[in-house]
C-alpha cells in the first residue's frame, strides 16, 4: 500500500547523504568589504532592499530577512580616552546557522523545510504555504516570510540555502567565493571544525584572549539546538554580535506546556462530572 | 542598557494578523462549548441534557468561519491543503491543523444529530442524522476539542518570542480561557431558551469554575514571565489586558456568578446572560492582547537574552 502511494504521489527517494557541508566565518579577518552580500544577492536573485541609512557605522542592511541570507555587521568599540590597542572595529557577515537540530524545521507543519543530502537546512519553495510558524521559531532571527503581495516570491519563507544548487554543482557557495579575506570558509563541516581549533589557538597565543567559537560541538550554545554547521569566530561575547547564549529549541520545554495545558483540560472535566453529577 | 548589536531584536517579529487570534478564540470557545455540552449529556440531568446539547449549535457555528480564518493568514492560502500532506505532530501547527479538520466533521454531525432528534431536522438528511453515534461522537469529539483549545497556546510558545515562550503556562492559560468562553456560551443559549433554575446554577458553578482556574493559571503565567511580561502589562495593551481579558473575562464573570447562585428565574437568567457576554469579550480580548504584545516583546533584544540565558 505504502508503495502504491508512493507511486501515485511520486515519492522520489532522497539522494543518497554527503558529507555535511558547511561555513567556518572567521570574524577576525573579516573587512567589512560586503561582497558576500552582494554576492549572495547577485547568485540567488534576491532584490535589492532600498538605500536607507540606519546610521549604526557601515551596517545599512540591518539584519537578515527574506531577500537578505547574509549581513555584515559593525561593531565600534572605541572607548574615550583608552589606549589604541582598545579601540576595535569588529565586522562579522552573519548567516543562516544550519543548525544540526534546527528550530525552523521542527516547526514547519508542510514540510517545506527539509535537512539536505549536505545537512544543511532548506526551504523546498513549491511547499511552503507561507504559515510563518519558523519565523518566530528561529532562535537566530534568521527566516522570514516574504510579503503577501510583494514582488518576490510572494508569501513563501526564505533563507539562505548554502547555495544549494551550486553544491549540486560541486561549487563553493557565492559568498564564500567571493570573499577577498578568507574570513568565510566553506567545506566539510568536520574539517573545518578542526581548522577553526587551530585558528583559535593560534590567535590566542597572539594575545587575543576575548577570541573564542561559537556553535562548536562541545560549546555550551550547542546544547539544545546543537552544532551549528555554519560557525564563527568571534573576538568578543556572543551577544556583542547579537547572538543568543544559550540558543533554545522550542520542542525541548513542549511536552511541558502541553502537559499543563492537558492539566487544566482534565480539571474542567472533573469539575463538570461532579456539577452535573450532582444529585439533590 | 544595551549589551547586544546597537538595539536590534535578536529574534524576528511575527508575520502573523488579527486572524490568527481570532481563530484561537473561536476554535476555542467552539471546544469549550462542545465539551461542556457533552459534559453534560453524560453526567446531567435529562433538563441539563436538553439545555446544554444547545452547546453542541454554537461548537458548529463557531466552528465555521475557523478554517477560512486559518488560511486567509497563510502567505500562500492557495497551498493551505500542504498543512495535511503530512503527518507531524511534533509541530504543533500541523497538529492543529490536522486536529480542526478531525474536529469540525464531528461537530457538525453532533449538532446534526441533535437537530434530528429534536425535530428541526427532518427528511432523509434528518434520517442520516439519526445514525451518528452520539456516545462515540462526544467522547472523540472531546477528546479533538480539547486538543483544539490546548494547542493554540502552546503553538505561540513553541518560539522564541520571550512573552510567549518565557512562562510554561501560555498552553493552560489558553485551554482555561477557551473551556470558560466554551461553557460561557452554552449558558448564555441555556438562559434565553429559559432553561431551568437547577441547570442554570450547575452552569454557573461550572463557569466560575473555569474562572477561578483562570485567574490562577494567569496569576502564574504573570509571575514566571515576570519583566518579560511588559508588553503586555504596561503601555498600549494594558487596558485589553487588565480591563478586558482579566477584569471583564475573568474577575466580573466570578463575581456575578456567586451572585447568581443565590437568584432564581429571570435575575438568574439576566446574571448569567451579562456574566456570559463578560466572559466571551474577555476570551478574545486575552487572545488579542498576548498575541499582539508579542510582536512587542520580539523586538525587546533584552528579553531575547534573558530567555536565552537561563
Ligand atoms: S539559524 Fe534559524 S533559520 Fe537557520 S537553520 Fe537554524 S533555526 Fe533554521
Ligand atoms: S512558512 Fe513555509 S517553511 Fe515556514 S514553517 Fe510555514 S510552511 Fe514551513
Amino acid at each position: 500500500m505504502i508503495d502504491t502511494y508512493k507511486r501515485l504521489m511520486n515519492v522520489e527517494p532522497p539522494p543518497p547523504a554527503k558529507k555535511p557541508r558547511g561555513f567556518f566565518t572567521d570574524t577576525s579577518l573579516c573587512i567589512g568589504c560586503k561582497a558576500c552580500e552582494v554576492a549572495c544577492k547577485q547568485w540567488n536573485r534576491l532584490p535589492a532592499d532600498g538605500f536607507a541609512m540606519t546610521g549604526n557605522s557601515y551596517d545599512n542592511t540591518g539584519s537578515l530577512g527574506a531577500t537578505t541570507w547574509r549581513h555584515v555587521q559593525f561593531i565600534e568599540q572605541a572607548k574615550a580616552n583608552s589606549s589604541r590597542q582598545d579601540q576595535r572595529w569588529l565586522m562579522m557577515s552573519d548567516v543562516c546557522k544550519h543548525c544540526a537540530n534546527a528550530a525552523c524545521l521542527e516547526a514547519c507543519p508542510t514540510g517545506a523545510l527539509i535537512r539536505t543530502e549536505y545537512d544543511t537546512v532548506y526551504v523546498q519553495q513549491d511547499i511552503c504555504n507561507g504559515c510563518g510558524f519558523c519565523v518566530p521559531a528561529c532562535p537566530f532571527g534568521v527566516i522570514d516570510r516574504a510579503p503577501k503581495h510583494g514582488q518576490f516570491e510572494p508569501g513563501t519563507a526564505h533563507k539562505c540555502t548554502l547555495c544549494y544548487d551550486r553544491l549540486k554543482d560541486d561549487m563553493t557557495p557565492a559568498c564564500a567565493k567571493s570573499c577577498p579575506t578568507a574570513s568565510i570558509q566553506f567545506g566539510d563541516v568536520e574539517e573545518l571544525q578542526q581548522r577553526a581549533r587551530r585558528r583559535l589557538a593560534e590567535l590566542k597565543a597572539r594575545g587575543e584572549t576575548k577570541a573564542e567559537l561559537y556553535g562548536m560541538p562541545e560549546g555550551k550554545e550547542a546544547a539544545e539546538v546543537g552544532p551549528l554547521h555554519a560557525f564563527f569566530l568571534l573576538l568578543d561575547r556572543p551577544q556583542t554580535y547579537n547572538l543568543p547564549e544559550l540558543p533554545r529549541l522550542p520542542r525541548k520545554t513542549m511536552a511541558q506546556r502541553y502537559g499543563w495545558s492537558a492539566a487544566v483540560g482534565v480539571g474542567f472535566a472533573l469539575v463538570g462530572a461532579l456539577v452535573f453529577g450532582r444529585r439533590r | 542598557m544595551s549589551r547586544g548589536y546597537y538595539d536590534y531584536p535578536v529574534v524576528r517579529r511575527p508575520v502573523w494578523t488579527w486572524e490568527v487570534p481570532a481563530y484561537f478564540w473561536l476554535g476555542g470557545m467552539a471546544a469549550g462549548a462542545y465539551v461542556t455540552a457533552s459534559l453534560a449529556q453524560t453526567f446531567g440531568s435529562p433538563d441539563d441534557r436538553r439545555a446544554a446539547a444547545g452547546g453542541y449549535y454554537v461548537a458548529a457555528a463557531a466552528l465555521v468561519p475557523c478554517a477560512p480564518l486559518l488560511i486567509a493568514d497563510l502567505g500562500r492560502p492557495d497551498r493551505f491543503h500542504h498543512m495535511l500532506r503530512i503527518f507531524k505532530p511534533l509541530s504543533p501547527m500541523n497538529l492543529g491543523a490536522w486536529t480542526l479538520t478531525g474536529f469540525t466533521p464531528i461537530a457538525f454531525a453532533r449538532a446534526a444529530s441533535h437537530a434530528a432528534g429534536t425535530g428541526l431536522l427532518r427528511g432523509p438528511l434528518g434520517a442520516l442524522s439519526r445514525l451518528v453515534p452520539t456516545r462515540l461522537a462526544e467522547l472523540a469529539g472531546c477528546v479533538l476539542g480539547l486538543t483544539l483549545a490546548g494547542y493554540s497556546g502552546v503553538l505561540l510558545a513553541a518560539t522564541n518570542i520571550p512573552l510567549w515562550a518565557k512562562s510554561k503556562l501560555l498552553g493552560g492559560l489558553f485551554m482555561a480561557s477557551a473551556l470558560a468562553s466554551g461553557s460561557a456560551a452554552v449558558t448564555l443559549q441555556a438562559a434565553r431558551r429559559g432553561a431551568p433554575d437547577t441547570t442554570l446554577h450547575r452552569l454557573a458553578m461550572l463557569e466560575s469554575a473555569a474562572s477561578a482556574g483562570e485567574i490562577a493559571v494567569l496569576a502564574g503565567y504573570l509571575v514566571q514571565s515576570g519583566r518579560t511580561a511588559r508588553p503586555l502589562t504596561r503601555g498600549r495593551f494594558a487596558a485589553p489586558f487588565w480591563l478586558g481579558a482579566v477584569g471583564a473575562g475573568a474577575v466580573v464573570p466570578f463575581v456575578l456568578h456567586r451572585l447568581a447562585a443565590r437568584r432564581r428565574g429571570r435575575a438568574l437568567q439576566s446574571l448569567s446572560t451579562v456574566a456570559g457576554l463578560c466572559t466571551i469579550a474577555g476570551s478574545l480580548a486575552l487572545r488579542w492582547s498576548i498575541f499582539e504584545a508579542g510582536k512587542i516583546s520580539s523586538e525587546d533584544q533584552g528579553a531575547s537574552f534573558e530567555l536565552s540565558s537561563d
